[in-house]
């Protein structure tokens, strides 16, 4: 039969503190329990606190010092546990000691084709750990209506939120980010923005990358504009980047207007390139703003031709067979010729017609 | 490894509703074959619970994650049900019974790991958490499609309100919670092993059908 009530009572129950500060906790042995305050022992996340630290403070009150607590070695608190001497576990208490949380910074936002909003921020600092710090996002319309608070999070990462739906345009926003833990609260600067302000759209769709005839350093790109924007009145501005197939150096090509072609030169020859595009929705409703770049299309690659030069293939009609040898044997004859009497006869037509006789001679052997 | 996993998991899962059209079951799949699903879901469980509860108790801290660790099992503790159980009472049970316990314990353990779900701390537990509470779902319907394949009528109870089993109160302190959530995690681990063992012995009693396991999955 379990008892009914528990062996033990420690004070304070589960508390939360600053790091650095100092802490005495007592145990208390229930009366349907027969022991004493010197059959108890502390430990700390398992490990035991020295009898230096104990007081009694009573028949069965055991007392803890604890100074200058670092911070908690997990988010689920520290195991502060009174034991009975055998080892056995009468009650335990969680110490939550930490920091409180900084002001989030560096909020940026952005829209997708002015349907949503995503923003992401920083914690302050390096982001206190110890405690488990909650972030939550807030809006709300310049000049009126209420807060309202993001409910999607960790969209783009841990510090992100998503709203995907009844935003206004043509209206500032205040947004802000409110950082909460067991030591308090800390709210960001209030950014302000209008949702035209941070458009960004798809990447362009159908890159093609072509060859611009026999040109060896040039190649073609076409896209289609990204079709969800295509009813909202908007100039767009494309970038392109290139690269060659084993170099990790893009090459960016920047003043690409409102077009949906460009032709790359100056490439080399015979060589694959990956090319991307990005767009901008630059000047949304005649804002004469830009927006915020889109992602980069996926690679598309292509090849500059190569004009074709045969360097020593094998030709059939016996002239062209191995240059190298033939340009050497008649520099050989023309110093024989200079440098030795008689064999006048020798000469680079002789071995050409020797080459002849040598081919006839395979040809009636083959036909055997 | 894991896809794999969670594919039999559906497959008997799905399976095992006469009413879900997506699925295209050979409508020969026995019971003996629904038995191997179920035993082989239970050694899937028991794996995957072997990292979650690794990164749990790590998350509580020690003395909790310490491989000796053994707390007093207090009052509340007794809420979950317990696997051990009398070897010979073990042997006696009938396949109904059998079962039943399975399907009762397994109902009221992913109740309580809903609730843990709630209320723990970081992005990858409660991730891990809820993956395992997907597959410990599928789990439970696996065997309530053995009970009615065997013909026998599924445990009563209503579905368990999100705040858990009702009439239990939750754990007074934080340090009695985490005492909690230890000994919730020690008899999903003692029941993974018995069900092992129920469900080979289940094999045994039922013959598998003479099946060719025909199935159409869409869309995985």
């Amino acid at each position: 039969v379990s008892p009914a009530a528990d062996p033990a009572v420690i004070s304070p129950q589960d508390p939360t503190l600053l790091i650095g500060s100092s802490l005495v906790a007592t145990c208390t042995v229930s009366p349907d329990f027969p022991l004493k305050a010197e059959d108890l022992y502390w430990t700390l996340n398992g490990r035991r606190l020295p009898a230096a630290s104990y007081a009694t403070l009573g028949p069965s009150t055991l007392s803890v010092a604890l100074a200058r607590l670092n911070g908690s070695r997990q988010q689920s608190g520290d195991n502060l546990v009174c034991h009975s001497r055998d080892g056995g576990i009468l009650a335990g208490s969680c110490l939550y000691v930490g920091l409180p949380p900084e002001k989030p910074v560096n909020i940026t936002c952005w829209s997708k084709n002015m349907k949503d909003l995503t923003c992401k921020w920083a914690p302050g600092t390096e982001g206190e750990t110890f405690l488990h710090t909650n972030y939550t996002l807030k809006y709300k319309r310049r000049w009126y209506g209420q807060d309202n608070t993001c409910q999607e999070y960790h969209t783009a990462g841990t510090y992100s939120c998503h709203i995907p739906k009844d935003l206004a345009l043509f209206t500032p926003y205040e947004i802000w980010v409110e950082a909460s833990n067991r030591l308090g609260v800390a709210v960001s600067d209030v950014v302000m923005l209008d949702i035209l302000d941070v458009v960004t759209t798809d990447p362009p769709s159908d890159v093609h990358v072509s060859r611009v005839g026999d040109l060896e350093d040039q190649l073609s790109v076409r896209w289609s504009s990204p079709p969800a924007l295509k009813d909202f009145l908007f100039q767009a501005k494309y970038q392109i980047q290139y690269r060659v197939e084993d170099s990790s150096e893009w090459k960016v090509v920047d003043d690409v207007g409102n077009q949906t072609s460009c032709r790359l030169a100056g490439l080399r020859p015979g060589t694959v390139y990956f090319v991307q595009v990005r767009c901008n929705p630059f000047s949304i409703y005649g804002s004469k703003k830009a927006g915020i770049w889109s992602d980069w299309s996926n690679p598309t690659a292509a090849s500059t031709p190569r004009s074709e030069r045969v360097a020593g293939g094998c030709d059939p009609k016996g002239g062209e067979q191995n240059t190298t040898l033939r340009r050497e044997l008649k520099q050989f004859f023309g110093w024989v010729k200079k440098h030795a009497y008689g064999c006048s006869n020798l000469g680079i037509k002789l071995y050409d017609q020797w080459r002849v006789w040598l081919q006839k001679s395979h040809k009636t052997r083959n036909q055997v | 490894g894991d896809s794999w996993g969670i594919f039999t998991f559906l497959c008997a899962a799905l399976c095992n509703l006469p009413a879900l059209p997506a699925l295209n079951c050979s409508e020969e799949l026995g019971a003996g074959q629904s038995i191997q699903q179920t035993y082989d879901l239970t050694r899937y469980l028991e794996h995957q619970l072997r990292t979650l509860a690794g990164t749990y108790l790590n998350y509580l801290g020690p003395p909790f994650n310490e491989p000796d660790f053994n707390p007093p099992r207090l009052a509340r503790a007794e809420r979950v049900p317990s696997a051990t159980v009398d070897l010979d009472l073990w042997r006696g049970l009938t396949d109904n019974a059998r079962l039943a316990a399975n399907y009762r314990a397994y109902s009221r353990l992913l109740c309580y790991l809903r609730v843990l779900d709630g209320q723990v701390g970081t992005a990858e537990l409660r991730h891990r958490l809820a993956h395992f509470c997907a597959s410990l779902q599928g789990l439970v319907l696996s065997i309530g499609g053995v009970m009615s394949s065997l013909g026998y009528p599924l445990p009563a109870g209503p579905a368990a309100p999100p705040a858990g089993p009702p009439g239990v109160p939750a754990a007074p302190n934080d340090f009695l919670k985490k005492m909690d959530d230890f000994w919730l995690l020690k008899e999903l681990q003692t029941w993974l092993w018995r069900s092992a063992k129920d469900f080979n012995r289940l094999k045994k009693k039922v013959p598998p059908a003479v099946v060719t396991l025909r199935l159409e999955a869409r869309g995985f």
